[in-house]
């Protein structure tokens, strides 16, 4: 159990920077997210912490020790792999056992820690199976499994979820919490699914081309999103961003009859959640715009709606009064100011 | 009618022969001088050389040969008793003693000698401006020329065809006159003793030569004498001349070399005429064209070329020895061949060489095993061809089978194409092969001794088992070479392709492309090149040692004078062949394993052997197994290595089983049955093994 701390990494193949200038503490005991789209360097983050990648300037720190310049095996972490990574000719109990095996522990000990751990994971039924006789879920548990015995400062997690079905990853996300609790030990969980993120996450670091977009709590990135790439990555559906500019307390949006009683003065984006988005009666104040598309989603429904040349979500309480066609006027709740150019908030 | 009337009195004789360019001319010419005047007409067939031999003996007792062929004579011996020559119908006369000599078989002249060649005495003629006449002169002259890396003499002395002249000289023979070999008399320990002192002690010769090498040093300017035949001569890019070799000190008599005739040989049947064809151009006219346009060196007493080459030869042929046409000098060629090897090496005295040469020459000339009783053979052939058809007989009973076997009539047809193939190219070959092991062959004579050449080889009944001849003996060393090579191919290639896969690895695709090349080399090739490479003087790989070892000082190591070198030779040729197969199969089987496994070791805190040892290994294991159980056969049949390498050097003891068949087949006096014999037991060893191995395999035993 450990703290974590990136300082001013950096991490370039040959000419090209894939990681700028990463500088985070994660505290002892935090589940940390990695979370951005792919091609953002998160994994490559995640594979500088294991030592899997050399990092090319900075320092990288587990508790009171410097391990960038140590080999992947003096690190004390244990990675869960995306493809699970088990050893296909070992059992369970072989693949489980294998780290304390590479450390020489006596047998009864490493016996007991894997009987430890696949109690955790209901996973005694399955110690003498192969790899190749199991389920996918199994074999995430397993994978799970082979981490835990470790006890290791640091769990790296790299998209464990992503290869199961629905309800499978909405069970293993539950589950994995409930490890969390239960080892309270620093994990760094790598991620594109930001539903993931936000249900998991003590705090989300959020990465876009290899610059740190965002680095806060769930609740802070949902509530208070540093710019328009986080306010539209955090949160389902996205946040609905227009191009607006206000005078005299009346906001107006480019090419959109009708006005919003905002307080800003000049030109800047606007950011309405779907949720406080405000869907009115043809007679009402507000936006004027017509229903594209409803879907309903059970409880609630997505409404599309045509702004002009803009396309926005509002999401509602079934049942919606509101049908393709419809000529409507929208209001707005809380509302985001973005700045124009560089998206920043305001 | 006319045309008819013609060809009435008149024969076509046909003629083979393995001439080519200016000899080919010089007999067509010679031929059509005989068609103008004699009412005959000839047909001249040329046989490619490598095939004459094997079809004059094939064709003409099936009565498709010629009526006339021309060959050399050290064949002739065997050719009587099988019958493929009658004696003249018009005796030669004019003609070179000792050419006659050599046609003549127990009083009887077999064939019209045409041209004769032996080893003379060939000097560079810028570097002395005489030749020595005895070897006392030749040595002191020698010996003036062996500086700056020079040689004053060069011949191969353990060839017992260039050894021939000092071992007539010393009152030696390789067969006596009644039949048979006396190897072991002071005579040929003291022609082994001058030899090994002339080609070594005196220092003025270079170590082993072969007749390439010896080429090469004159063309370089790097030798002044050279005992070899005329054919030296040609294609040579110095100026080259001729004398009869000198005459030998310590006996007073000349080096006597052997004399080797080519002759025209009538067959029976032959067409009329034949015998007038064979001596006009033994003769005469005949001789003449052969001389004037042909070069050769007839053997027609009354024709004197203006060649200094052909009249030197004819000078030489004076004292020259008929070369045995008995196939029986085979034998004691050989047993002399070995001896004199082991006494340039040092590894044998003169007399201990002469000793080892007869007890040698007793074992390559024994007797055939006793005949045996072929009718339990033929009854067990017969039950087994009574017992398949009454087998397949039982089974087209069955109705349904019978029914099947109509149905799918057509299906036959489609695998018979494959079918026919392999049982003419697998199939025959093999039940040929095992038939022949039942018998035992020896000088064109075949007999049946049923199951001898196995008991023989089996118990090694004419040798003690410790002998490298010995089939145990030899079994030993090919277990050995076999799992040393594997060992080497499967670390060295698996260690190359684990080496290729190192992210800091450079121009990997170069490095796996050069590291294929030994394989994509033709290994015949390859092996000539190392044989090269390994030479005591002139080699690489001691250049190589005297370098990193006494900073440039020279080494001499004779690497085929004892096992162990000889075997390592043999070892670093073949791993050197045989590690890109285990580097390619590596590289292919770890493309199969995910690079996350071995990431995921590295995590869990594995170094890298024991993330190897635990994860990779395991891994590759299942795909590497076929291929170390096809490249240990490979390896157990190398006979290319073997025999162009090492050659079986010291003494047979580096031989493998595949290695010692071809020996016994081919260099042994042609004991076919025994060499089949061979065969057969390497072919049960390989099916027990890879029997063996594919079950365990397919249990995942290993």
């Amino acid at each position: 159990m450990a703290t974590l701390s990136f300082r001013a990494l950096r991490k370039s193949y040959d000419q090209t920077l894939v990681l700028h200038h990463v500088d985070v503490e994660v505290g002892d005991g935090e589940y940390l997210v990695l979370v951005g789209p792919s091609g953002c360097g998160k994994s490559t983050l995640l594979r500088c912490i294991a030592g899997l990648e050399e990092i090319s300037a900075g320092e990288l720190w587990i508790g009171d020790r410097r391990v960038d310049p140590l080999p992947p095996r003096e690190r004390n972490v244990a990675m869960v792999f995306q493809s699970y990574a088990l050893y296909p000719h070992m059992t369970v109990r072989e693949n489980m056992g294998f780290a304390l095996r590479v450390q020489k522990r006596p047998a009864a000990e490493i016996e007991q820690a894997v009987l430890e751990a696949a109690r955790m994971l209901e996973l005694e039924p399955l110690l003498d199976r192969y790899p190749s006789q199991m389920s996918g879920g199994q074999r995430q548990r397993v994978a799970m499994g082979r981490a835990i015995v470790r006890r290791p400062d640091v769990f790296l997690f790299d998209e464990p979820l992503s290869n199961l079905d629905a309800s499978l990853r909405h069970h293993m996300r539950v589950e994995l919490k409930r490890l969390h609790r239960r080892l309270a030990t620093t994990i760094v969980h790598v991620t594109h699914d930001q539903v993931e993120a936000l249900t998991l996450a003590d705090r989300i670091l959020v990465l876009n081309a290899g610059v740190v977009q965002q680095f806060g709590s769930p609740r802070e990135l949902y509530d208070r999103p540093a710019n328009t790439f986080v306010a539209q990555f955090i949160g389902s559906p996205s946040m609905n961003l227009l191009p607006g500019s206000g005078s005299g307390g009346e906001v107006r949006i480019d090419g959109v009859d009708g006005t919003l009683p905002l307080d800003r003065d000049g030109a800047f984006t606007l950011g309405v959640r779907p949720t406080d988005l405000v869907v009115k009666g043809e007679a009402a104040a507000g936006l004027a715009g017509t229903v594209d598309v409803v879907e309903s989603l059970g409880a609630e429904a997505l409404v599309h709606i045509q702004l002009g040349p803009h396309a926005v979500v509002a999401q509602m309480p079934e049942p919606t009064p509101f049908s393709a066609g419809d000529s409507v006027r929208v209001g707005v709740g809380v509302v985001h100011a973005f700045h124009t150019d560089s998206g920043l908030r305001l | 009618m006319i045309v008819l009337a013609l060809t009435a009195g008149a024969a076509e004789i046909t003629v083979w022969h393995a001439y080519r360019g200016a000899e080919q001319d010089a007999l067509v010419e010679a031929v059509g001088a005989f068609d103008a005047q004699s009412p005959h007409t000839v047909r001249l067939v040329e046989i490619p050389f490598g095939a004459y031999a094997s079809k004059l003996e094939t064709a003409i007792p099936r009565g498709n040969g010629p009526d006339l062929f021309i060959a050399s004579h050290d064949n002739l011996g065997k050719w009587t008793t099988m019958g493929l020559v009658e004696p003249l119908s018009v005796a030669p006369e004019g003609h070179l003693a000792a050419a006659l000599d050599a046609v003549t078989l127990q009083g009887t002249v077999w064939g019209q000698p045409l041209a004769y060649k032996s080893v003379l005495m060939l000097y560079d003629p810028s570097r002395v401006d005489h030749a020595p006449t005895t070897t006392d002169e030749l040595i002191a002259m020698a010996r003036a020329q062996t500086v700056d890396g020079r040689y004053g003499l060069a011949w191969e002395a353990s060839e017992p065809y260039f050894h021939a002249g000092l071992m007539h000289a010393f009152g030696a023979r390789a067969l006596e006159p009644e039949g048979g070999a006396k190897l072991d008399t002071p005579e040929h320990a003291a022609a082994m003793a001058f030899s090994r002192r002339l080609a070594i002690d005196e220092g003025i010769a270079p170590a082993q030569p072969t007749g390439a090498l010896i080429g090469q040093l004159y063309d370089e300017d790097r030798v002044t004498f050279v005992f070899s035949g005329p054919w030296f001569t040609a294609d040579r890019g110095r100026a080259i001349a001729a004398a009869p070799l000198p005459v030998v000190s310590a006996t007073g008599r000349p080096m006597a070399p052997y004399l080797t005739v080519e002759a025209v040989y009538e067959v029976p049947g032959a067409a009329e005429g034949s015998g007038e064809l064979a001596a006009f151009l033994a003769r005469g006219e005949g001789a003449r064209i052969r001389s004037e346009k042909g070069g050769q060196a007839v053997s027609d007493v009354d024709i004197t070329s203006s060649d200094p080459l052909l009249r030197t030869l004819a000078e030489q042929a004076k004292s020259a020895v008929p070369m045995p046409s008995d196939p029986d000098v085979a034998n004691a060629f050989e047993a002399l061949a070995r001896s004199l090897r082991a006494v340039q090496r040092g590894t044998s005295t003169p007399e201990q060489g002469a000793r080892d040469a007869q007890v040698y020459y007793d074992i390559l000339s024994r007797p055939l095993p006793p005949e045996a009783d072929p009718r339990p053979w033929f009854a067990l052939v017969g039950l087994l061809v009574v017992g398949a058809l009454g087998w397949l007989g039982l089974q087209l009973r069955d109705a349904a089978l019978r029914a099947r076997v109509v149905a799918h009539a057509r299906d036959y047809l489609w695998i018979l194409p494959a079918g026919l193939s392999i049982s003419v190219l697998v199939v025959l070959p093999f039940v040929t092969g095992a038939a022949v092991s039942l018998f035992a062959h020896k000088g064109g004579e075949w007999r049946f001794v049923g199951l001898a050449n196995f008991l023989d080889i089996a118990l090694a009944r004419d040798w003690p088992v410790t002998s490298p001849l010995s089939f145990v003996f030899t079994l030993g060393v090919t277990l050995l070479w076999t799992s040393a090579n594997v060992a080497l191919h499967v670390s060295l290639g698996m260690a190359l392709a684990l080496l290729l896969r190192e992210p800091w690895v450079r121009l990997r695709g170069v490095w796996r492309a050069l590291l294929i090349v030994p394989w994509a080399v033709p290994n015949y090739i390859t092996a000539l090149i190392w044989k090269g490479l390994f030479h005591a003087q002139f080699g690489a790989v001691n250049a190589l040692l005297g370098l990193v070892l006494f900073r440039g000082g020279p080494v001499e190591l004779d690497w085929f004078a004892s096992f162990s070198t000889a075997f390592c030779a043999n070892l670093v040729t073949n791993t050197w062949l045989g590690f890109p197969f285990m580097m390619v199969v590596t590289l292919g089987a770890l493309q199969a394993i995910p690079r996350e496994l071995e990431e995921a070791a590295e995590v869990d805190g594995a170094g890298r052997w024991f993330a190897f040892r635990h994860v990779t290994w395991p891994m590759l294991k299942p795909a590497l197994l076929p291929a170390v159980v096809l490249g240990s056969v490979w390896t157990f049949n190398m006979f290319n290595v073997i025999y162009l390498v090492s050659g079986g050097e010291p003494n047979s003891s580096t031989e493998i089983l595949i290695s010692e068949a071809y020996r016994w087949a081919f260099s042994r006096g042609n004991r076919y049955g025994y060499a089949a014999a061979y065969a057969v037991m390497i072919f049960g060893v390989l099916l027990v093994y890879s029997r063996t191995a594919n079950r365990l395999v397919g249990e995942k035993v290993i």
